[in-house]
């Protein structure tokens, strides 16, 4: 008997999705054997198709996306009641990923900004007609909705999906590889690292094997779950963390920042030339985590 | 209102100075503002920036790190970590809406427990005029 599924999506940017169909040849395997009842990133379903079926019938669903209005938060509380086993598909489900940076800003700002000052805009308004209301911040689907499984990634690398997928239709649980991303990267590590500059990604090319962090790269590595195969710094991209926090880690940003700053060399970096190399605090060290770090959002004054 | 106000600071000191220190303020008598909790470490250089942020979220009103003078610290180079955690860590706070002012980082010896006493006054000074945290869970 096949297996029913559903694949939603959230406020998103697609990329899971697109990741998933990134599978290749693999998916020829995968799909006879998945029956799909809901994907309206890919077919026109329509909301009341979901919740028309009965609770509890779909084997597993996938949500990729965060709740960005109550249209969201409503699909996601009916796909939790309609799937035996539910996955956080990606890291904007799992914890909020780059768009919930927005939670440093109030939510009328940011719909001002885009609405109605953006440089393309032409006597712009805030459209309020037949769109669903906007929640004031990001929360992890979590805080809403029980989760079976976690799959993190921005998106997740199509091998950790298939392996995954793989063990589901087995009737396995899933389990993911759980240590620190510095633990797969291949790059030669010292013992003791003592960075002499902090580098910005764009300053001069990297040694082609040497750990990008002691070359002077923010690689956030140290703080990161490992499972997407240390894509990036094996092509020479320092780490940006999209695997969301490593073992024992409450708070992804607040553990890199501590780790930079006790592997600078406290002669040639004062603590005034570290916050300029790192410039964005948040955006760099908590860029796909902001919503379930310890301070989730900003706080804003009362006008 | 705001008369009212009695912040609640945390203080997270270092074992071999600050701590020392506010135990010599304990035993000559000298008075420091009960605001400040203090809790004890081994290091500043072991002040995970996850405590200060718990503590705020906690609502705590200020926090205040305070070690071994640059130099002195005991396991080396733990203050100079800390030193640039705060600056880090103050950033942070800022692009959360939480004034960097409500984090304070200072170096206070055992025998300088009238510093101490200064310090924490004055902090206290500067987290009265600022107000209640933003992050303070209205009760
Ligand atoms: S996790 Fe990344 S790839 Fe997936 S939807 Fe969010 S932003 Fe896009
Ligand atoms: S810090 Fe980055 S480059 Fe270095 S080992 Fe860890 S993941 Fe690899
Ligand atoms: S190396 Fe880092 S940023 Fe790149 S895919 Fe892996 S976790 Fe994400
Ligand atoms: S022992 Fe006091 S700061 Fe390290």
């Amino acid at each position: 008997m096949p297996v029913k599924v559903m694949f939603v999506q959230l406020a998103s940017c697609w990329g899971c999705h697109q990741s998933l169909l990134d599978l290749h040849e693999t998916l020829a395997d995968v799909l006879p054997q998945l029956e799909i009842v809901f994907w309206h990133t890919v077919v026109d379903y329509k909301l009341h198709d979901v919740e028309k079926l009965p609770d509890g019938s779909v084997d597993v669903g996938f949500t990729e996306g965060f709740c960005r209005t109550e249209e969201d938060l409503h699909l996601l509380k009916l796909a939790r009641q309609k799937c035996k086993l539910l996955v956080s598909y990606g890291t904007c489900s799992t914890y909020g990923s780059i768009p919930s940076l927005l939670n440093l800003y109030p939510i009328e700002e940011a719909l001002s900004r885009k609405f109605k000052e953006a440089e393309s805009v032409v006597e712009g308004r805030i459209p309020d007609k037949h769109v669903p209301k906007m929640l004031e911040h990001v929360k992890p689907n979590r805080e809403y909705v029980k989760y079976d499984l976690f799959l993190p990634g921005c998106p997740p690398e199509p091998p950790l999906i298939a392996g995954v997928v793989t063990s589901l239709l087995k009737g396995e649980t899933p389990k993911l590889k759980e240590r620190t991303l510095c633990d797969e990267c291949p790059r030669v590590k010292s013992d003791v690292i003592v960075l002499k500059k902090v580098k910005r990604d764009f300053e001069g090319i990297p040694e082609p094997e040497k750990c990008l962090l002691e070359q002077g790269y923010i690689c956030m590595g140290p703080a990161t779950r490992e499972g997407c195969g240390a894509v990036c710094t094996s092509a020479g991209v320092p780490c940006k963390g999209c695997m969301g926090p490593g073992p024992n880690v409450m708070d992804q940003g607040a553990k890199m920042l501590s780790a930079l700053a006790s592997i600078v060399d406290y002669e040639s970096v004062s603590p005034e030339d570290l916050v300029k190399a790192v410039k964005d605090v948040v955006g760099t060290f908590s860029r796909f985590t902001l919503p379930s770090s310890i301070i989730p959002k900003a706080v804003f004054k009362k006008k | 209102m705001d008369g009212d106000f009695e912040p609640k600071i945390l203080g997270i000191f270092c074992n071999w100075c600050s701590y020392a220190g506010a135990d010599m303020a304990g035993t000559s008598r000298m008075q420091y503002p009960p605001n400040v909790r203090i809790v004890r470490v081994l290091c500043s250089g072991r002040v995970d920036p996850q405590f200060v942020l718990k503590a705020f979220e906690l609502g705590a009103d200020g926090v205040l790190v305070a070690g071994c003078h640059p130099g002195d610290c005991h396991y080396v180079k733990g203050n100079y970590r800390a030193e640039r955690r705060i600056a880090l860590l103050k950033e942070m706070i800022k692009q959360l809406g939480i004034e960097p002012e409500r984090l304070m980082l200072k170096w206070i010896s055992a025998s300088e427990g009238a510093e101490l006493v200064k310090t924490t006054e004055e902090f206290l000074t500067v987290i009265k005029e600022l107000g209640p945290s933003p992050l303070r869970k209205k009760s």
